[in-house]
């Protein structure tokens, strides 16, 4: 009993950070179609930021989290106005390989910025603590908690304000949208803003449990787009219920089945969600 | 609707690709992947000056200098070049009266045995290199297929035995075989720790070859295995529940293994969910790298691995060490003293044997060339080579207690 729920904290935990990844990776495919390969370089690129500032300016952990969630949207930003907006009336293959393209160059640019070394992120919450006899470190929990705040937080953004209501609503219908007056090269922006913050977040929050390196995206971005797949291209809820189910499968599965496959775990979940429900969890659009 | 069906296809399809390339490069790499999308790319130190009269031998290196396995190839390069550079700013050397001094040229090969072995025909066919240095076991083997044809030296720098199996009479293995570990360390440990081991090692084929080595080993001294998994570091965000389920098993020891930093990850995780026993580590981990990525030797307690270069009593070790950390600020690793020092016992094999480009000749002036190695060019103590191209070193090994390194003596070979 205590392995399973040992197991279930563990896989809590890891699903969290795919949550927070996927979560920008599913607004952006719900709003503007484009599915960002791109997106797990912001989140490499979001954990180089938080280090430095970390250890150049001395800045606390939570400070240098915030500087680097607004570097990282600046980042998704520049390259949607650079990239993908000029390209906006291009095939989605374009798009695709535009995405593949800003992801090796950003990651060869952190292996030039900052060198292809493993680095490590030292946080004051290494403490182990035990509840209930299961055992934990600090730092699990803020990832566990900080990811709650964090959806919260977009889940009232995009329900009780203007704005997010006008992202919503651009996912829901394009030409609605247009017709209503709401700006899309505004939306366009703040979506990409949002994704790259989102990225900066969940790379802070994964990476003192974790290293740091160039290549260190890519681990992430296979898992949130099987997330998004799994949970329907564009759902909210569904990247939310793929990260946890996702992060709790691979966990229950090394434990109960074998740990040799775990990785394959996550593309047997995928290939039964979509034989039982092709369009994923929650098909469409952004809910 | 079918836009986006469409659209969800494209991305599957994509998805499967990238699945599919990172397994293949994967497969044979020896520590990491993903290695095969970056550009080629080369890496030359700056040809040396020549005086009048004096010629150059180019030397090659063919390993990895991008993608996730750079570090450990720029480790190695670094070895070589300091080695050059000092040869070269001391004078060159001389062979029958003739002075060379060491162009290296270094190729890129991503950490692929196939592009290794293209860049080992460009270095013989282009700049009629006579050595060329290749630090992985896959473009070791692959070199190895036309070698003694092509003519040149292989300088493979890879713990994996079965480089000698191959009858190659231009190959020289530089660094310990891994074969001379498993049993001082699972001596150490079940001595200390008990019999339950738990195999945690890299899931590559360095860490299953190690792994089908160690554990014959520990079950003939009486010890089990209680549970046995892979750990990729390519493809796993977190180890937590991995070595949940190990420790549930109750082991006393831990078997872990792959690059240092994410070795000494898993190390840290398993004391957190409360771990007391040993761990033998592979010796592709670095003690003092995963004391730096730890905080300290102290977070490292109970582990048995290879020895820190700079525990090393020879004449060369501390100049070296004070050097190469001065001149590329980062730590000196035995990825570079061996290279560095093998470097010099090449040099003088050419001058024992008289010639810069004739490789059976150098060969067989190995031996003399261990022989005249410059003291202070020791920084462990080599003891010769083996018929089949081997150096002899003792074994180096050590352990952690009390956040002391203490060296493990062992006159197994």
């Amino acid at each position: 009993m205590d392995l399973f729920l040992q197991q279930l904290l563990n896989g809590l935990s890891t699903g969290s950070v795919y949550t927070l990844v996927a979560l920008g990776l599913t607004m952006v495919f719900g709003v503007l179609h484009i599915p960002n390969f791109a997106h797990g370089a912001f989140y490499m690129i979001g954990a180089y930021v938080t280090l430095t500032v970390m250890t150049i300016l001395g800045l606390h952990y939570w400070v240098a989290m915030i500087f680097s969630v607004f570097v990282i949207a600046s980042l998704a930003v520049l390259s949607d106005r650079l990239v993908y907006h000029p390209l906006r009336n291009a095939s989605p293959l374009q798009h695709m390989i535009a995405a593949v393209g800003i992801l090796l160059f950003l990651e060869a640019l952190a292996q030039v910025l900052w060198g292809a070394d493993y680095r490590r992120m030292e946080t004051s919450y290494d403490d182990v603590v035990h509840i209930f006899g299961l055992t934990v470190t600090e730092q699990r929990l803020l990832i566990l908690i900080a990811a709650v705040v964090i959806m919260a937080a977009l889940h009232w953004f995009l329900r009780k304000t203007m704005i997010g209501s006008a992202i919503i609503a651009m996912a829901q219908n394009r030409e609605g949208a247009y017709l209503v007056g709401i700006n899309a090269n505004v939306i366009s922006v703040l979506t990409f803003a949002i994704s790259g913050a989102l990225a900066a977040a969940a790379a802070t929050l994964a990476s003192p449990i974790n290293l740091i390196f160039p290549a260190m995206g890519n681990l992430v971005i296979m898992k949130a787009f099987v997330i998004i797949i799994i949970g329907g291209m564009g759902s909210i809820p569904g990247a939310i219920l793929g990260g946890y189910l996702l992060g709790v499968a691979e966990s229950f599965g090394a434990t109960y089945i074998s740990g040799d496959y775990k990785d394959m775990i996550a593309f047997v979940l995928l290939v039964i969600i979509l034989t039982v429900k092709p369009t994923g969890l929650f098909p469409g659009r952004v809910h | 609707m079918v836009k986006i069906r469409k659209l969800q296809l494209l991305v599957l399809t994509v998805l499967l690709a990238f699945s599919l390339t990172g397994c293949l490069s994967q497969s044979m790499d020896s520590t990491s992947a993903g290695g095969g999308k970056k550009n080629e790319e080369e890496a030359k130190t700056e040809t040396p000056e020549v005086a009048e009269g004096e010629k150059v031998v180019n030397i090659g290196y063919s390993g990895p200098l991008s993608g996730p396995a750079a570090l450990y190839g720029q480790n190695v390069l670094n070895g070589i070049e300091m080695a050059a550079k000092e040869i070269n700013n001391s004078g060159g050397f001389k062979v029958g009266g003739q002075t060379y001094k060491i162009n290296l040229v270094a190729l890129d090969d991503k950490y692929l045995p196939n592009e290794t072995g293209t860049n080992a025909k460009r270095l013989v066919q282009e700049k009629d290199t006579s050595i060329v240095f290749i630090p992985h076991s896959g473009g070791v083997l692959a070199s190895q297929v036309f070698n003694e044809k092509d003519e040149f030296i292989i300088g493979a720098y890879t713990s994996e035995p079965r480089i000698e199996k191959q009858n190659n009479a231009l190959t020289v293995g530089i660094p310990p075989k891994y074969s001379n570990y498993p049993e001082m360390f699972s001596e150490y440990a079940m001595k200390k720790f008990g019999k339950r081991l738990a195999v945690l090692p890299t899931a590559t084929q360095y860490g299953k070859d190690w792994t089908e080595t160690l554990v014959p080993v520990w079950k003939k001294m009486g010890g089990e295995v209680v549970y046995k998994t892979e750990i990729d570091f390519n493809k796993e965000t977190d180890f937590y529940s991995t070595v949940t389920n190990a420790l549930d098993k109750k082991p006393d020891v831990l078997f872990v293994g792959g690059p240092s930093e994410p070795t000494a990850l898993v190390m840290k995780q398993a004391k957190q969910l409360g771990f007391k026993g040993g761990f033998m580590v592979m010796d592709q981990a670095k003690m003092e790298e995963m004391a730096k990525v730890l905080g300290g030797y102290d977070k490292l307690n109970g582990m048995i691995g290879v020895k820190p270069v700079r525990e090393n009593n020879e004449p060369g070790t501390a100049n070296f060490v004070k050097t190469y950390e001065s001149k590329y600020k980062k730590l000196a690793t035995s990825e570079s003293a061996f290279n560095y020092q093998s470097l010099y016992v090449f040099v003088e094999a050419m001058k024992a044997a008289g010639t810069v480009d004739e490789p059976k000749k150098i060969m067989a002036g190995m031996d003399e060339g261990i022989k005249n190695l410059p003291k202070e060019k020791s920084i462990y103590p080599l003891e010769g080579i083996t018929q089949k191209g081997g150096f002899i070193w003792p074994p180096h090994v050590a352990a952690v207690e009390d956040g002391k390194v203490v060296i493990i003596e062992g006159d197994k070979k």
